[in-house]
């Protein structure tokens, strides 16, 4: 997704002020003239005079405002790409109520057979780098990932995963 | 100092530091000859596993993966016309012209002996520089970190962009990102909204796999059913021809290191600008500029040597300042955090253990290079047709247990997704990340700096030029501003769409 320069620098420039608007509650530094909300302000300051450039420069080469990459006309490019996005936001939904285990596996399933790998192939992928993943994070690493419905499974099994 | 450097040898040669050292540099191998995975990839992929680790054997993979990722870099650029890393990308048609010329075994043997020599030269210019620079910041008061920090972030976008307005935004987008959380000087909280995991920051490894890693893998899904094609050939002998070169070429080396080791010593600019711009400084002062592009080795040994020796390079401001010379120290200072020992010129005297360490490792990842390299080489067939299509969702669940792992809640997932996205779409549109990552990095110190520098100077900005040091560093960023100003009015805004 290319945006112009004016759509960009508008975009800044909204970003900035509402930094800047933030700031207005920040108290003052004991004794001081300034406090937390200088820096941001600042910082608010530069964006808005790099907006501001960025749409004096739009205004002289005329593009239009919004132009999608060439791949976006291609639906499957297109679920491609949302799928990259999905893998994460379903583990942020997912892990905690159903488990790492039994999400990651459907996800990675689902993924690389997106992407036109063979079945037995993906399934295998998968089943592999699951258990990799939970053995080596979850087990050695000692990283707490959500068990979910592997607490279902009996506590002998468990304790080569964890 | 010996007794520093012996307790440096006996925690580098311990079998288990050995051992991630191997194992890094294989992943290293890996990571650099796939196209599309980065050196500074495989240190955000790298920084989950070292998380668990002591510091030299976090350090020592992050040193040997890297080395080794940016010579691997090379040999899918001769092979497959791809660069595997962006530091191959200044001399890739070249090589790949040598390649269709029937030189694919000079090239490679090349790239590999002039990788590692360069590496290694960078390494010399960092152990004799670090302690040096170090005995010299240790009278540095904020007015000297202020202006440091300020002109590493303006080097950052003069070097590294060619468009210094989107190049400043980014900046101010990644120091305003570093701005959420307790602020330094007053311990208030900003723009946390109630959020009780965003009052400790913005989660520094978490953005950085988004940034480097997630944005990747995002522009490699759409083309991912896109492969290259292997050249036929066989790989014979790779090392013969190799000591004529360098008797003919051992100026372009040293010209090279030199080069590179500087631009990886300046902040923002890493290995893939240092071998842009070696290469251009070689075919400029070459006596058969027209042999360039061609298949013409000169080049070659310009700019391979200085993209290995940049990594020893940016490890100089990195160590000595906290202020990183590429992407790829970025993410180190944020483990020297972790590990709790904070760079700077303090670190020389407290722990020289671990910085000798560093240099031992370095020295030894050069060296490692040789033969793990050759290896490579050897079976660059059998891994450039590592299936994408497996890979990437391999790496992206990587990536999201990865992130995970670093806040140990989804939060850390989060962080990653929403930072893995802007980073995509500001790339997408011409904006520089490394401008971002740099302000998240050094946005703390840098207003530390300058809330007590205005303190301490009661709000007189005069005082910020008062010592000599301070008043150098000063000047010289006030000046890169406005030859910055001049030149945007006087360049063709037409460049933009390169």
């Amino acid at each position: 997704m290319r945006t112009n320069d004016t759509l960009a620098g508008a975009i800044l420039i909204t970003i900035a002020l509402a930094m800047i608007a933030l700031t207005i509650n920040f108290p003052l530094m004991p004794g001081q003239k300034y406090g937390p909300a200088l820096f941001p302000r600042l910082l608010g300051a530069g964006m808005i005079m790099c907006g501001m450039l960025l749409i004096l420069r739009g205004r002289r080469n005329a593009r239009p405002a919004l132009a999608l990459a060439s791949w976006a006309a291609d639906p499957w490019r297109r679920v491609s790409f949302a799928l990259m996005l999905a893998l994460p936001l379903a583990a942020i939904f997912a892990w905690t109520p159903i488990g790492f285990v039994p999400t990651t596996l459907v996800s990675l399933l689902l993924l690389l057979l997106w992407f036109r790998t063979r079945p037995a192939t993906a399934l295998l992928a998968a089943l592999v780098a699951t258990a990799l993943l939970q053995i080596f994070f979850g087990k050695l690493m000692r990283v707490p990932l959500p068990l979910g419905w592997l607490l279902e499974l009996p506590p002998h099994w468990l304790k080569y995963l964890t | 100092m010996w007794t520093a450097f012996s307790q440096a040898m006996s925690l580098v040669f311990d079998p288990y530091v050995l051992w991630i050292c191997f194992a890094s540099a294989v992943f290293g191998m890996f990571v650099g000859a796939m196209p599309g995975l980065t050196a500074t990839m495989a240190t955000a992929l790298l920084v989950p596993i070292t998380f668990f680790m002591p510091p030299v054997p976090a350090l020592g993979a992050i040193v040997t993966a890297t080395a080794m990722a940016i010579f691997a870099g090379d040999i899918p650029a001769a092979m497959l016309r791809i660069p595997g890393t962006p530091a191959s990308a200044a001399y890739t048609d070249e090589s790949y012209a040598m390649a269709r010329k029937g030189q694919l075994d000079l090239n490679m043997g090349v790239n590999l002996v002039f990788s590692a020599l360069g590496g290694l030269f960078g390494v010399v210019i960092l152990i004799v520089c670090a302690p040096w620079l170090a005995e010299l910041a240790i009278n540095f008061s904020s007015f000297e970190y202020f202006w440091l920090a300020a002109l590493g972030l303006t080097c950052a976008i003069f070097i590294a962009t060619d468009d210094p307005v989107k190049g400043f935004a980014a900046l101010f987008v990644g120091l305003g990102i570093g701005c959420i959380g307790i602020d330094p000087a007053a311990g208030y909280p900003r723009f946390t909204f109630g959020s009780v995991e965003l009052l400790q920051g913005v989660s520094f490894i978490p953005a950085m796999i988004g940034m480097f890693a997630i944005s990747e893998l995002l522009r490699g899904a759409v083309t991912v059913d896109q492969a290259g094609q292997v050249l036929g050939q066989q790989v014979g002998n790779i090392f013969r021809g190799v000591g004529a070169v360098f008797r003919r070429y051992w100026f372009n080396f040293l010209r090279g290191s030199v080069i590179g080791t500087a631009i990886g010593a300046l902040p923002g600019a890493g290995a893939d600008i240092a071998a842009w711009i070696s290469y251009a400084v070689s075919k400029k002062f070459s006596k058969e500029p027209e042999k360039f592009g061609t298949g013409h080795i000169e080049g070659i040994v310009d700019s391979t040597s200085a993209n290995n020796s940049a990594l020893g390079g940016a490890w100089i401001p990195a160590l000595v300042f906290g202020i990183p010379g590429d992407s790829i120290t970025a993410i180190v200072i944020g483990v020297l955090y972790m590990k709790n020992m904070n760079p700077g010129p303090t670190v020389f005297l407290q722990n020289p253990q671990f910085i000798y360490a560093v240099f031992i490792i370095f020295i030894l990842a050069n060296l490692l290079m040789l033969p793990i390299g050759w290896v490579a080489i050897r079976s660059a067939k059998q891994i450039l047709r590592t299936p994408r299509n497996i890979l990437l969702p391999i790496i992206l669940m990587f990536c999201i247990v990865g992130s995970y792992a670093m806040t140990n809640s989804v939060y850390g997932i989060g962080v990653m997704l929403v930072l893995g996205l802007l980073g995509w779409l500001l790339e997408e549109n011409g904006f520089p990340v490394a401008p971002i990552i740099l302000g998240l990095v050094l946005g703390e110190m840098f207003e530390q700096n300058f809330m007590t520098s205005m303190i301490k100077a009661d709000g007189n900005l005069a005082s910020f030029f008062a010592r000599p040091i301070a008043a150098v560093l000063g000047v010289i960023t006030l000046a890169l501003w406005a030859y910055m100003l001049w030149r945007m009015r006087h360049a063709a805004p037409a460049a933009q769409d390169a």
